[in-house]
């Protein structure tokens, strides 16, 4: 008799887990993202990111189970439409995810037409957030940049500076408005548009050099664009210029590897530094979750998809215990977040913007890339004067 | 006998079941929308092929034309999407006339001269920045509108648009082809020096087909404008909206009529509902691998192995050769 008991007893707690599991409401959130096109490099990292956020969200909420349903948007505005319509169809309750204002437009009307929450990390431009949609919502807008950068030149002392910028909407924007904060600084500010298609930067850098004398150049661009304005530089040495600054995937383990003799003392804008480092518990957790389900060290597009995924993930077990979520109170539920993230304060004004967002700036130094800017977040001192030549 | 059954089914089916059928799956209708722009470029394509004898690399230049012109004057100048359309397709068609010297050249030096046309029109886009918002493209584009209670702004309204833009090109197509105009130019095919003893104007002939092409694939490129609400130059002039269509058009057979329509609809459809449901990155290669098999072994393309297969078509006399039976 006490062996049939023993085996009931332990037939249960073999089953418990199950039994618990099978408890936990589920719920699907859709993540469209590109990767595969020319995006997928930061699509994939940010999918990385989404789904470290989303395991640990499980591990925390046993009641509450959110499955992830990934689709490949393929770099396309057209098919990212699909990807939601499909998403939608599917029964998700918001997608998170997104790569480029061009992508990010029409898939965030897409979600809306919906009723979907939509939220990421991927366009900084001002016309995703000036359409007022009720159901978009971001977790970083061009302005965290700007107060990085500016503040950074500030610190520095920089009296007059060149911006390079691309002339895509995000980049042109932002560039307006570092030149708009710098001058307000009484810096003497060059602007230097090129066009995306563009690999020789040589003659801009001439510019520099000659005519601008400027003692800072500051690069508004993608990767490419970086490359070819390093190598510029490091073929004509502007000797005034005492640091060279850009914005995003720009301070990336990656970029060092790649480019080891155009990155030394190049500044760009970094949540984290490399290898990473987390003060928090939180910060640990998902370091350690990270390198657990990817075995490398997590990167700044892994940070904001985790945040994305976690903003989303409180936001549906909130609408849930108050009985919103399928009366389309998760766009609310979202907009009464405020938390302390792993990329700073975010609450989103009733545009869907965050406008507490704001960027660290980090520099290559040895290989290791450190947060020099805000003080009170820097991991190391900046190398001032120095340039990569 | 049986064309005369066949169309007025298929028009049935396009207009009475697949809007019902899908109403309630956008994500099927925005596939299926999405597969017949790119047949409506194909058509256009491939009008330009068979009856212009001109091979292009170059149409995501009108299809960019097309779609630009019609998102700004809806914008900036308050012109209603419908009537934009046309204009969109009409830029198109002036846009052609700056491709006009590339007519004396032919084969693949008239296809990279279009190319090379597509480039320019991309960089014109990106320069122009107060009007065409540069390389930070527009974003908004109104949607199509609402008339007469219906809103045409929605999946299946968007569907009925595309479909009655595709279905009266191919009427248009086939009204010409059979035309004496269209003897005329599937005559210059063989030899033009014949052609133009005999007083056809093959210059002008291919002028107009360049032309009617361009209109077709602007007015394709501003109905997706206006769909997907966004442009930047280089989506609008992606060489993706060549390519694709191109290899629809030959993956559907490009000297019939149907077969750059059937093409786009079953690559398009086929790829993204299939393939990627087994492959969900990285599916594009099963429809290479496909698509290689099919230039392989069946060089006509789709509808020409079926027809051949089912012996729906009957051999005119004088169709001796496999690879143009299609067209006779």
């Amino acid at each position: 008799m006490k062996s049939i008991l023993r085996q009931i007893v332990a037939l249960l707690l073999l089953l418990a887990p199950g039994l618990s599991t099978a408890d936990a409401k589920e719920f699907l959130l859709g993540a469209e993202l590109p990767l595969t096109g020319s995006l997928a490099r930061v699509g994939n990292g940010t999918l990385e990111g989404i789904t470290v956020g989303v395991e640990i969200f499980n591990r925390h909420n046993p009641s509450h189970k959110v499955k992830l349903v990934t689709i490949d948007d393929e770099s396309s505005p057209a098919k990212a439409v699909a990807a939601v319509e499909k998403l939608a169809s599917q029964g998700v309750v918001a997608i998170t995810g997104g790569y480029g204002s061009n992508i990010i437009g029409p898939a965030s009307d897409a979600a809306n037409k919906a009723g979907l929450v939509y939220m990421t990390s991927g366009g900084v431009g001002n016309e995703l957030t000036a359409r007022g949609l009720k159901h978009f919502f971001r977790t970083n807008g061009s302005a965290g940049y700007t107060k990085a950068m500016a503040g950074l030149f500030t610190d520095m002392g920089i009296k007059s500076v060149s911006i390079v910028y691309s002339t895509k909407e995000a980049t042109t924007e932002l560039a307006n408005d570092v030149a708009k904060a710098m001058r307000a600084r009484k810096a003497k500010v060059a602007m230097h548009p090129f066009d995306p298609t563009i690999t020789d930067f040589k003659p801009i850098i001439n510019k520099v050099k000659l005519q601008d004398r400027s003692e800072a150049i500051a690069m508004v661009g993608y990767e490419n664009d970086y490359v070819g304005i390093l190598r510029a530089a490091k073929v004509l040495r502007p000797a005034t210029v005492k640091a060279v600054v850009g914005v995003w995937s720009l301070a990336t383990p990656k970029m060092a590897a790649d480019f080891p003799d155009l990155m030394p003392n190049v500044y760009g804008t970094a949540m984290l530094p490399y290898p990473a480092g987390f003060r928090t518990a939180e910060g640990k957790e998902f370091a350690d979750s990270y390198k657990r389900l990817y075995r490398k060290e997590p990167d700044y597009l892994g940070q904001f998809g985790y945040v994305q995924a976690q903003i989303l993930c409180e936001a549906i077990k909130r609408a849930d215990a108050k009985g919103t979520l399928a009366k389309g109170g998760l766009a609310d539920e979202v907009r009464r977040t405020r938390l302390n993230t792993l990329i700073g304060q975010v609450a989103f004004d009733k545009n869907g913007d965050n406008p507490l967002f704001q960027q660290r700036m980090g520099q290559h130094q040895n290989g290791r890339i450190i947060i020099v800017w805000p003080k009170e977040s820097a991991t190391g001192k900046m190398n001032y004067p120095a340039v990569p030549w | 006998m049986r064309v005369r059954v066949l169309i007025p089914l298929l028009v049935i089916v396009l207009y009475g079941v697949v809007p019902f059928a899908l109403a309630g799956n956008n994500y099927v209708m925005s596939i299926l929308v999405a597969a017949l722009i790119i047949a409506g470029v194909a058509l256009a394509w491939a009008l330009l092929g068979n009856l212009g004898g001109m091979v292009s690399f170059g149409h995501a230049a009108f299809f960019g034309v097309g779609s630009y012109i019609s998102a700004i004057v809806t914008m900036k100048l308050g012109v209603p999407v419908f009537a934009a359309m046309l204009l969109g397709g009409a830029g198109a068609a002036v846009a052609a006339v700056a491709v006009l010297p590339a007519l004396r050249l032919s084969g693949p030096y008239f296809a990279l001269a279009v190319l090379a046309y597509a480039h320019i029109f991309k960089i014109l886009a990106t320069e122009f920045t107060t009007i065409t918002g540069g390389a930070g493209g527009i974003l908004g584009i109104p949607t199509l509108p609402r008339v007469l209670g219906y809103d045409f702004g929605s999946k299946v309204g968007g569907y009925l648009v595309i479909v009655t833009i595709v279905l009266l090109f191919a009427l248009v197509y086939a009204r010409i082809r059979n035309s004496y105009y269209g003897y005329a130019l599937r005559a210059m095919h063989d030899s033009e020096d014949a052609t133009r003893v005999v007083g056809v104007h093959s210059t002008l002939l291919k002028a107009l087909m360049l032309f009617l092409s361009a209109f077709m694939t602007g007015v394709v490129g501003a109905f997706n404008a206006h769909c997907i609400n966004f442009l930047e130059p280089d989506y609008a002039f992606s060489s993706g909206w060549t390519m694709l269509p191109v290899v629809a058009a030959i993956f559907g057979g490009y000297r019939t009529l149907t077969g750059p329509l059937v093409g786009a609809v079953v690559v398009y459809t086929v790829d993204q509902l299939v393939f990627k449901s087994l492959i969900p990155s990285g599916h594009q290669i099963i429809f290479g691998v496909l698509l290689g098999v099919m230039i392989l072994f069946a060089p006509d393309g789709l509808i020409p192995l079926l027809a051949k297969k089912l012996q729906w078509v009957r051999q005119p006399r004088g169709c001796r050769d496999p690879r143009t039976e299609s067209v006779c």
